[in-house]
């Protein structure tokens, strides 16, 4: 995260060295492709960057056209015959609200939680002379390299036999701390300076009061890394849903999208959904991601470069 | 002792951490493996069988249907995953306006937000019969009779790997950008006064700078391989479960759907195992060959 930061002014005398090297050096070799490459390289990107937009724009057509233009086959870029139908459909009649609602729930408990917890334990992992740490970081190592997916069948029996069959809380409970989470929580305390941390002691300061009132502000982008990136996987949990959850009145989401769109071609249920409820369907779930992507997108690149070069 | 009771507020912050974990992890992989060796009832005594579920696994040609499956879509998931998000690095590196560059970084980025419920549910649509956008193109481009992309085998698989490409290369991509600002420019410099042009270089200095990189993305993605499941419980349909039932997709459906919870804890003991040995097999040949 640190060497983000710091590359900015790196690029740029880069890029003088560079401007001052291609007079000095004109000819064969070049520090930028030939403009014709240059050229099919932009060419290249605008295709690429469509074919993500696309299929995106594309939903968001057929989500807006009336129910009877959304089943008639053609290419369209533009909504035919304009109508909010299938968003009214889908979110009264469906009863799409009660899974957005219980995805809000879901979300924002897990994510707070996941959070705090985190931090908490972070927080243990960089006070000095604590006895003990090794232990408790190998104890989070051994929970990092066993998949979760791979204890799919005992962690049903488990949530079972707790009783959390088909609660909202198996699902804020599942994952509500990770080893990533911790340690990356770690290496964002350890930037903030000891000393610091000494001196609020010796004032009299509390290891709950040191992290909330020094850490916890001090670290703050990096809180943001970890809150968004929980933030993001908690709106798109399936798995556990999947497993722990049968009672339609508790669907989150992405269970109640996965009927609406997937099974309901299965189905012969008394009504046909058509193409533009199951888009708005889509879009509804789509929204509130493509609201906050635009402004975090720093810290998504913040994690993973957190992630990913540190190694 | 003294040294413990002054940390007594340090170790109740790691009590909720050790708690999840025994309760929702240690726990349930002793339990998962007990039951693998047991007969399983929900209620009554559960009588051990030694490796009985073990041979019932290795003799479901179902299950070796599930492996051969998920080593095909795994492998070609890995190998155009690689390709596409190390071009759309390379490419994105070559761009001079930073609008542009930014811009696109942040479009190929988009998919990987969503969950595999909505980029399922989107290119189902997409890849309709009746009406569906792909078809749309092809028939502009003179097929003339729809295509049944996702209710036919030979497409099957293909589609889920390409599905995957589009959902994460821009993923997989800034970690490759991020790892480009970090070479030194002095490589380029030096290359640049050898008189090597800007393919050569990005051949030369770029590619061999990116290996380490590319190494760490190889192995997280590779452990992914085997616990596919979100596309294909959300992508799959009965025309094609032939082609696209992967192991986790075997698991679910032994152990929640048919109950036989002894089988399908076999089944995931036997992917663990296979996650080692694939990790193992990795870490020899990169350390011998590639660095």
């Amino acid at each position: 995260m640190q060497s983000v930061k710091t590359l900015a002014p790196v690029k740029s005398r880069r890029e003088m060295k560079r401007q001052q090297q291609t007079k000095l050096w004109s000819g064969s070799s070049d520090s930028r492709l030939h403009p014709v490459l240059r050229t099919i390289n932009g060419i290249f990107l605008i295709l690429l960057s469509a074919t993500m937009i696309l299929p995106i724009w594309n939903s968001l057509v057929i989500s807006l056209s009336g129910s009877l233009a959304s089943m008639q086959p053609g290419l369209r870029f533009l909504p035919a015959d304009f109508s909010l139908e299938g968003y009214r459909r889908v979110w009264t009649a469906m009863e799409l609200w009660r899974p957005f609602l219980n995805n809000v729930i879901v979300t924002f408990a897990g994510t707070i939680l996941h959070v705090l917890l985190c931090s908490m334990a972070g927080y243990t992992l960089i006070i000095q002379h604590f006895p003990f740490k090794k232990w408790l970081i190998g104890f989070l190592f051994v929970t990092m390299t066993v998949p979760s997916e791979a204890i799919l069948i005992p962690l049903y029996i488990v949530n079972k036999e707790l009783g959390l069959l088909n609660t909202l809380s198996a699902l804020v409970l599942s994952g509500i701390v990770s080893g990533f989470s911790i340690l990356l929580m770690a290496s964002f305390f350890r930037s903030v300076p000891y000393e610091m941390q000494e001196s609020a002691r010796v004032d009299g300061a509390g290891d709950l009061r040191i992290l909330f009132r020094l850490y916890l502000p001090l670290a703050a982008s990096g809180i943001a890394t970890v809150t968004l990136f929980e933030f993001v996987s908690r709106w798109n949990q399936f798995t556990p849903a999947l497993m722990y959850i049968s009672d339609s009145s508790k669907y989150t989401l992405q269970l109640a999208l996965r009927s609406l769109i997937i099974l309901s071609d299965a189905t012969s249920g008394s009504e046909i959904t058509t193409p533009n409820v199951r888009m708005a369907g889509v879009m509804i779930a789509m929204l509130p991601l493509l609201v906050i992507y635009p402004f975090v997108q720093r810290y998504f690149v913040q994690g993973l470069t957190a992630g990913a070069v540190k190694e | 002792m003294p040294r413990f009771r002054q940390h007594i507020g340090l170790y109740l912050m790691f009590v909720p951490v050790i708690v999840y974990f025994l309760i929702f992890l240690y726990f349930p992989l002793v339990r998962g493996f007990t039951i693998s060796l047991q007969e399983f009832r929900m209620i009554g005594d559960r009588p051990f069988v030694g490796l009985e579920q073990y041979k019932a696994v290795l003799g479901d040609p179902f299950f070796w249907q599930a492996l051969k499956n998920t080593l095909w879509i795994g492998a070609g998931q890995l190998a155009f995953g690689f390709a596409a998000s190390l071009l759309a690095a390379l490419s994105l590196g070559e761009v001079l306006n930073p609008l542009f560059k930014k811009f696109n970084q942040m479009v190929l980025y988009i998919p990987h937000l969503f969950s595999w419920v909505i980029v399922g549910g989107i290119w189902i649509v997409l890849l309709s019969p009746d009406g569906g956008m792909v078809n749309e193109l092809l028939k502009l481009a003179g097929v003339e009779q729809p295509v049944h992309f996702l209710a036919e085998e030979r497409y099957a698989r293909w589609i889920m790997i390409g599905t995957s490409v589009w959902k994460e290369m821009g993923y997989t991509c800034i970690i490759y950008l991020a790892a480009m600002t970090l070479i030194n420019p002095s490589l380029y410099e030096a290359a640049r006064l050898d008189g090597a042009g800007r393919l050569k270089q990005l051949w030369y200095v770029t590619l061999p700078q990116l290996v380490p990189t590319m190494k760490t993305v190889f192995v997280l993605q590779l452990l992914g391989v085997l616990r596919m499941f979100d596309q294909l419980i959300v992508m799959r349909n009965p025309a094609i479960y032939r082609e696209v039932d992967v192991l986790m997709t075997y698991v679910y459906e032994q152990g929640i759907q048919q109950f036989q919870m002894d089988i399908a804890s076999a089944a995931s003991f036997l992917i663990i195992a296979a996650t080692l040995v694939l990790t193992l097999i990795f870490s020899r040949v990169s350390r011998y060959d590639l660095s």
